[in-house]
């Protein structure tokens, strides 16, 4: 079955097995998002981060969970040589880019715990799986063409303990990524990384579009991840792990 | 700092043979008069079938042969050679199947101490061709950038929502 529900300016579906069980884990997964949408959204003027960034709250006496969410985000920042940063140019911390995807882990972490195989999180585009999916074959993930995002560039299978893709592009949402005040265009449009965690493929397709070329080269070397890149004339770049999967007959 | 310069080396050398690539292509095409039936591809027989047509419709048929045949690369994987950069010595190879490049690697970096450099995860150029043969109907979730509560009613990952899928 599929459980689609609004959450974080986005819409989250969620794939699993139609039992009983599964149906009576949805509003627990459901709130695992609401809780830290209320928390982190910037867009609620009311958000316990919307304070921090008027001022009225500062982060030293902000709860546990907005502290360890900034802290996460400079570990990684450091990681990605600040490629990836939640400092907005514009002075605002905005720690989206890794709650989201610190709540689809949670959801993982829940749905596993509750003995549930065979499931699918997709947050707005970015995805984590069960190892495998119920029938045991790999699950296969669509790339969506960032020229027209009603076709799919290609399909990936997550083999080898790969379970989350997440993908950043410029094309939606171009406040999500902030390329360094820089006013040279990115070098990728679009930036696929397939990772063993959905932490790791979204805050390294994050830098990655950020940080270009070099950073796609740093984050290969560095990182056990396979990396889809498109860039602005339509040119693609892949690791052997991306290029082994989507080359396997279907 | 080096690593990358070395990567900036193999797109150079890639560069290189691509283009004596091209070039062997282009001096194939001048010089081939006849079709080989043995190296005629899907692709070619498919043109060669049509111009047979167009020869019978002008009342010619045995001319057939006059129809251009495509010019054709082995398959195979060939090495390219070695070639010295400032930052060391670089190799890649190329596959061609179907008369296309379909896969290039790089085979051998050293640094400038001379000291090969393994590049097992590197992100090298992929090719149209590659990624549209893979096209799948098991897709079930589509990964794409952050789409906006808006965006994701016309995306396709709602089709495969609505679809149940």
């Amino acid at each position: 079955m599929r459980h689609v529900f609004e959450t974080m300016g986005t819409v989250a579906s969620i794939e699993i097995a139609p039992t009983d069980a599964a149906q009576s884990l949805m509003p627990r997964l459901e709130a695992v998002f609401a809780e830290a949408d209320a928390r982190f959204s910037l867009y609620r003027p009311d958000s316990e981060l919307s304070r921090v960034a008027s001022g009225a709250l500062t982060l030293m006496d902000a709860s546990d969970e907005v502290r360890h969410a900034y802290g996460e985000s400079l570990n990684w920042r450091d990681a990605t040589g600040g490629a990836f940063t939640p400092n907005r140019p514009d002075g605002v911390t905005d720690l989206n880019g890794i709650v989201k995807a610190e709540c689809i882990a949670s959801a993982g972490i829940l749905l596993e715990n509750a003995g549930e195989s065979g499931w699918s999180v997709n947050v707005g585009g970015d995805v984590l799986t069960s190892v495998s999916q119920q029938d045991g074959h790999p699950w296969t993930i669509g790339i969506v063409d960032p020229f027209d995002r009603t076709a799919l560039l290609c399909s990936i299978d997550l083999v080898g303990g790969k379970r989350a893709v997440a993908t950043s592009g410029s094309a939606e949402r171009g406040d999500h990524v902030w390329l360094g005040g820089s006013t040279t265009p990115a070098t990728f449009v679009q930036v696929t990384v397939v990772a063993d965690d959905i932490i790791t493929a979204d805050v390294l397709a994050t830098a990655i579009l950020a940080g270009g070329a070099a950073s796609l080269d740093e984050a290969t070397e560095r990182w056990n991840v396979d990396v889809l890149t498109i860039d602005r004339d339509g040119g693609m770049r892949a690791t052997p792990g991306i290029r082994a999967t989507i080359s396997a007959p279907l | 700092m080096r690593t990358r310069a070395v990567i900036t080396s193999i797109f150079a050398s890639i560069g290189v043979l691509l283009i004596g690539w091209q070039a062997g292509q282009t001096a194939t095409t001048t010089t081939v008069s006849t079709p080989q039936a043995s190296g005629t591809t899907a692709r070619t027989s498919t043109t060669t079938s049509a111009a047979t047509s167009a020869a019978a419709s002008s009342a010619s048929p045995s001319v057939a042969p006059a129809a251009p045949v495509g010019p054709k690369a082995k398959d195979g994987t060939y090495a390219g050679s070695s070639v010295n950069t400032q930052f060391g010595s670089v190799q890649v190879q190329v596959t061609i199947s179907g008369g296309a490049i379909t896969d290039v690697t790089p085979l051998h970096l050293t640094d400038q101490g001379g000291r090969s450099v393994q590049i097992s995860n590197y992100a090298a150029p992929i090719l149209h061709d590659e990624v549209l043969q893979a096209q799948s109907s098991r897709v079930s979730n589509v990964s794409g950038a952050t789409y906006t509560t808006d965006a994701y009613l016309s995306s396709l990952q709602s089709a495969l929502d609505k679809a149940g899928f």
